[in-house]
């Protein structure tokens, strides 16, 4: 496996995807907020598509090229987050810019329709997600 | 969790205590919440899988029960409007790069959103295990909530699709467009005959029987004759004795019922507005 380009040996090929990268690896961008593949805090990019990572056991991603949040390069799309005021109390966030970047990289221009629903799999409870969208819309420009 | 199979035959000879996690969308679900704690076996990444959709000479269309969702969408192209449509709404982005059809079928949900287009289109599952090949009609797969005729270490490796008719598609009604379960969902096939006539009709109903159904009463209301308002009108008051809906928490009978007569009646719409008697009215 790797992840974010570094060659990775995980000690336990049961344990969830999120847990080895949070707990053995230090990359506490993804975040568990549901458990169950609801809310996608925990997303990452595995082969660059975007999966949440607490349904992937380790196993499962043995041969695999994670990305996280932190694998991301700074880019016009996380400036469009904070410029925009896209974000408030963060938790969520990680997670729709892993999942932005994956549409962008599909959807150079994307139109709202295809943002809202290259983000359908990430919640927010504290933005309405109107900030959010305008914010990867103004990454596209 | 070791030993990981590699090839198909390893997965035949494994203990058949093991479940099999593919996609994990909710195998590891369960887990988490204390269900299904015993071994595992991750067939996620068998060597000689099966190619995601392979298209037969003879207007079939094969899909690997363990290509994630999405890979099966992307393959498909324009073929199977039915089940792209029902992809389209299925949980969500995250989960289609990584759900199966395998998985959704074997899980046996009422409320499954692969499996309606599936029923309509005649599907022929292709299960393997230690006791050989088998195939069984997705029809006769699914025995109840949670509960399929899969014998002990059989799984699912293939879905066969016969050449279907022009006309497919895939309605959900639920509390939200992604990551919500189906109140109720309906899938559809028809062709047209002379005169606008429908033929070879099949519908199927997700979330109104313990599992997936034909609607029998509906279709014979339909089948041979021009969709009016009358003949729509029939197949709905028909419709209702085709399934058995319960009330639970996502919604009451009454609601499925509404909503399932509603999902027939939009899905007719479009055929109703091609149809020469529609054009004198």
């Amino acid at each position: 496996m790797k992840v974010n380009g570094v060659p990775v040996t995980p000690p336990d090929p049961d344990a969830r995807l999120l847990d080895y990268l949070r707990d053995d690896l230090g990359l506490i961008g993804a975040k568990e907020g549901c458990g169950m593949g609801e809310c996608g805090s925990c997303t990452v990019l595995m082969d660059g598509v975007p999966v949440c990572s607490c349904l992937v056991l380790v196993c499962q991603a043995e041969d695999a090229d994670v990305t996280t949040v932190e694998g991301l390069r700074r880019t016009a799309l996380q400036e469009a987050f904070v410029t925009g005021q896209a974000v408030q109390c963060g938790f969520c966030i990680a997670g729709m810019v892993v999942s932005a970047s994956a549409l962008l990289a599909e959807h150079p221009d994307p139109t709202d329709e295809q943002i809202r629903a290259g983000l359908e799999g990430n919640l927010c409870r504290c933005t309405g997600y109107g900030a959010i969208v305008r914010a990867v819309r103004e990454a596209a420009r | 969790m070791s030993p990981h199979p590699r090839t198909a035959a390893e997965v035949d000879r494994l203990d058949p205590a093991r479940a099999l996690l593919a996609g994990g969308t909710d195998l590891l679900v369960r887990r988490r919440a204390g269900h299904q704690g015993g071994p595992l076996a991750d067939v996620s990444r068998l060597r000689d899988a099966p190619a995601p959709v392979r298209r037969l000479s003879d207007g079939s269309i094969w899909l690997s029960a363990l290509a994630p969702l999405s890979v099966i969408d992307r393959e498909l192209g324009g073929k199977l409007p039915g089940l792209r449509a029902a992809i389209a709404c299925f949980a969500s982005g995250q989960i289609r790069n990584r759900a199966t059809l395998g998985g959704n079928l074997a899980n046996a949900s009422p409320a499954a959103d692969g499996v309606p287009p599936l029923v309509v289109a005649g599907a022929v599952l292709r299960l393997r295990g230690p006791a050989g090949r088998r195939e069984i009609p997705v029809t006769e797969f699914a025995t109840g909530p949670g509960r399929t005729r899969l014998a002990p270490g059989e799984w699912i490796e293939n879905i066969d699709v016969p050449p279907q008719p022009a006309h497919a598609g895939f309605r959900k009604i639920a509390g939200r467009r992604a990551l919500a379960i189906s109140i109720v969902s309906l899938a559809w096939t028809w062709d047209r005959g002379p005169g606008g006539a429908l033929t070879g009709v099949r519908l199927a109903a997700g979330a109104v029987a313990p599992v997936v159904v034909r609607c029998p009463g509906a279709e014979a209301a339909l089948e041979g004759r021009a969709p009016t308002p009358d003949v729509v009108a029939a197949a709905v008051a028909a419709l209702g004795h085709d399934i058995s809906p319960i009330s639970d928490l996502r919604a009451s009978a009454g609601y499925r019922r509404a909503a399932l007569a509603g999902a027939l009646t939009e899905a007719l719409t479009p055929a109703l507005t091609e149809a020469p008697a529609r054009r004198n009215t």
